[in-house]
């Protein structure tokens, strides 16, 4: 064993600790703040992965998109729900977990055996290695084009579908009477209609906002 | 490679149809965003005018002579003509009957139909699509857009739990699928188109692998969430229930016809090497979805919960023509597919014309509709008689038609059960039937006798109308004069390649 295959185990021990251990972490704790960073080692651990098998490509968009996007959007909806509210163990939640661990190991079992016992057709290619990117996008511009345009698509109406889920609804009835009552700096629109302490507080940002 | 010899390879010419879908989407897009909200007055007719130009491209792609587009990613075959005209044309019919019903929900009609023709669009491109990207993608097209419909009415909190749920659900069961899709990937050399698959794996000698397996049951997982069959169609009655009425009908007709395309494509393409496992597969799936929809639908007390069970039901009927795999079995799919657009699309044009006049759709608030609203009645009871199976409409000869297809294969438990099961359904959509028709004055719902002055002048209403007389119409003669939609269904399948060594091998198997 040379010097760069020992490299290579050494820091593939030290991944597949990480991202398992990071992995149990999540499924495992109950602070649901410290499974979300837990995650977002799970996603660096695979991108380290991704590292090791010479695709620097894919393991820059895993830690970009991963880590970078989903990870902290997880960490924004924790944080905007804010509900402190103490967990209340279910009775028998064993029986739960108990089944859960049963699942998931039979499936474990059935998955690893399926790829031990599968006779893998490995690609007769050349390794893209440091030439990926050029080769993707030569991809892209070829026989992945018609996936990659409609992927735009896809983004497009997700964007408008965001942008409908997340706005204020447009009433132009309701206008009238809403400035009656506030004449200064308001919308024409009508605010959602929330949940009573969620109004407490609504209230009070409207009070900031009329101090400004 | 030069850029005007990849240009000619492309044979970009293929996706013309889905070319319109996306210039009516920045239509009604951009048309919104200049004109503003008085534009709601002509953008649904723009979109519809869209839909039917589409079709009318697909009618002059008909028998094309070189169906292979975008270097292997799309095949634009007979077959996938015939579902890319089913699904553009559902989606036609389902915008005029959702512009009343956007509009009375207080909601911008335009976004609703910008995001349903981007359903459509995955739709259409699903039926064509050749090749793991691409399918993966318009799948996933088709499915965000529908999550986005099903939650597009958000003040109305059971729309919000029929969204989260379809939401949940799908993305856990598009994991499955893209698991399995990635099995194939591995099993054949790193191929990704669907006829280059089945051949790495046939050179590879996995046809026997446990790993072909496991690809094939997680790839059948993913189309059976897509065409709600029996054990996963949980989502299903709850997401009928609480999505907005239109939205409804282009799931139960659209997406399920998408479902059935991609379920021919991959399946036949893919995975001929275990053609007898993914036939045993989907029996179940059949016996399974005909038992529960039909008994459950029987206990409903909602019509769109009725509704929903008996499209799981539908779905189960359907699968006897896949299961069969001949060309009378395809073909049969095809037609019934085709006979089950306009009668299901007719039945919720009726649920949602009653919803809008009386704000219910609780079966037992039918009675005595008769008395107010002829019309009404008279489209609903052919479209559920259709529906069930009833002699001179459409969907009797539909029925005979897959049954007489799995018969000739030899799926005799099969056809037996399909025929038990639609005497089953007759039976509740009969009930809501007698319920509108044979009441007396004095046992008439709260309802109907509140029913309002029927006055089709309103806003919205006109279209509604229209989609009501057309659905009638093409139901009540598709029975008498199916002629055409046999030969169309027959040739869609005699013409398409991809299907015929499937069949051959069939035949010379027995």
């Amino acid at each position: 064993m040379n010097l760069a295959t020992g490299v290579q185990v050494v820091s593939f021990g030290i991944l597949a600790v990480m991202m398992i251990g990071a992995a149990l972490g999540v499924v495992l704790l109950s602070n649901i703040v410290y499974s979300a960073f837990l995650l977002g080692g799970v996603f660096v651990s695979i991108a380290g992965m991704y590292l090791l098998l010479n695709a620097d490509f894919v393991a820059a968009a895993q830690v970009l998109i991963y880590v970078g996007a989903v990870n902290v959007l997880i960490l924004f909806a924790i944080m905007l729900v804010n509900k402190r509210q103490d967990f209340i163990p279910l009775p028998r939640a064993w029986v739960r977990q108990v089944l859960t661990a049963v699942v998931s190991l039979g499936l474990f079992i059935l998955l690893s055996t399926m790829v031990l016992a599968t006779p893998w057709s490995f690609s007769t290619g050349p390794a893209a290695g440091d030439n990926s990117i050029v080769l993707i996008g030569q991809h892209f511009f070829s026989d992945f084009l018609l996936p990659f345009e409609l992927a735009s698509i896809l983004l497009l109406i997700a964007m408008v579908g965001a942008i409908i889920l997340a706005r204020r609804e447009f009433l132009p009835e309701q206008t009238l009477a809403t400035e009656l009552e506030q004449p200064v700096l308001t919308l024409p629109e009508r605010p959602r209609q929330l949940v009573s302490v969620a109004s407490d507080r609504n209230s009070s940002l409207d009070k900031v906002e009329r101090q400004k | 490679m030069d850029f005007a010899n990849l240009a000619a390879q492309l044979n970009a010419g293929t996706i013309l149809p889905e070319g319109i879908v996306i210039t009516t989407l920045m239509v009604v897009l951009v048309g919104d965003l200049i004109v503003g909200r008085s534009a709601s007055r002509w953008l649904p007719y723009a979109a519809i005018a869209g839909l039917l130009s589409a079709t009318a491209a697909l009618y002059f792609q008909w028998d094309n002579v070189s169906p292979i587009s975008f270097l292997g990613a799309f095949n634009s075959d007979d077959l996938s003509i015939v579902f890319r005209g089913i699904i553009a044309l559902s989606a036609a019919v389902t915008i005029l009957m959702s512009i009343r019903y956007v509009e009375q929900s207080g909601t911008a009609l335009a976004e609703f139909i910008a995001i349903l023709l981007s359903a459509t669009l995955g739709g259409m491109f699903l039926s064509g699509a050749n090749e793991l990207v691409m399918i993966f993608i318009s799948l996933e097209t088709l499915s965000i857009s529908s999550y986005l419909l099903t939650g597009y009415t958000k003040r109305d909190p059971r729309s919000n739990e029929a969204a989260l749920k379809y939401l949940l659900i799908g993305a856990s069961s598009t994991a499955v699928f893209l698991y399995g899709v990635s099995l194939l990937y591995g099993l054949s050399g790193g191929k990704t188109q669907l006829d280059a698959i089945a051949a790495g794996i046939a050179n590879n000698s996995a046809g026997q692998s446990l790993g072909l397996v496991i690809a094939l049951v997680f790839a059948i997982a993913g189309i059976a969430f897509k065409i709600s069959a029996a054990p996963f169609h949980q989502w299903t009655p709850d997401v009928y229930e609480g999505s907005p009425t239109p939205v409804v009908a282009f799931l139960s007709v659209g997406s399920k016809a998408a479902g059935f395309a991609l379920a021919i494509r991959l399946l036949t393409t893919a995975f001929p090497l275990v053609t007898e496992e993914w036939r045993f597969v989907f029996t179940a799936l059949a016996v399974l979805s005909m038992v529960l929809g039909n008994v459950v639908a029987l206990a409903q007390s909602s019509m769109k919960r009725m509704l929903a069970y008996s499209s799981i039901a539908q779905a189960g009927f359907i699968m006897i023509g896949l299961i069969a795999g001949t060309d009378a079995g395809y073909a049969s799919m095809v037609f019934y597919l085709l006979v089950y657009l306009f009668m299901n699309l007719g039945g919720f044009i009726c649920v949602i014309l009653f919803s809008l006049r009386t704000g219910t759709d609780q079966i037992s608030e039918y009675s005595g509709l008769y008395q107010k609203d002829p019309l009404l009645t008279l489209c609903l009871s052919i479209c559920l008689l259709s529906l069930g199976g009833i002699p001179p409409l459409a969907g009797f000869f539909g029925k005979i038609y897959l049954f007489w297809a799995g018969w000739q294969a030899e799926q005799y438990g099969l056809v037996l059960l399909g025929l038990i099961t639609t005497v089953i359904s007759i039976y509740y959509y009969i009930r809501v039937v007698r319920m509108m028709v044979v009441k007396e004055p004095q046992e008439m719902s709260a309802a109907v006798k509140n029913y309002p002055e029927i006055s089709w002048n309103l806003p919205g209403m006109r279209p509604l109308q229209v989609g009501l007389v057309l659905t009638l119409v093409a139901t009540s003669l598709a029975g008498i004069l199916s002629n055409p939609l046999f030969t169309l269904a027959n040739n869609s399948i005699v013409r398409t390649p991809m299907l015929q060594p499937a069949v051959v091998s069939r035949e010379v198997g027995q």
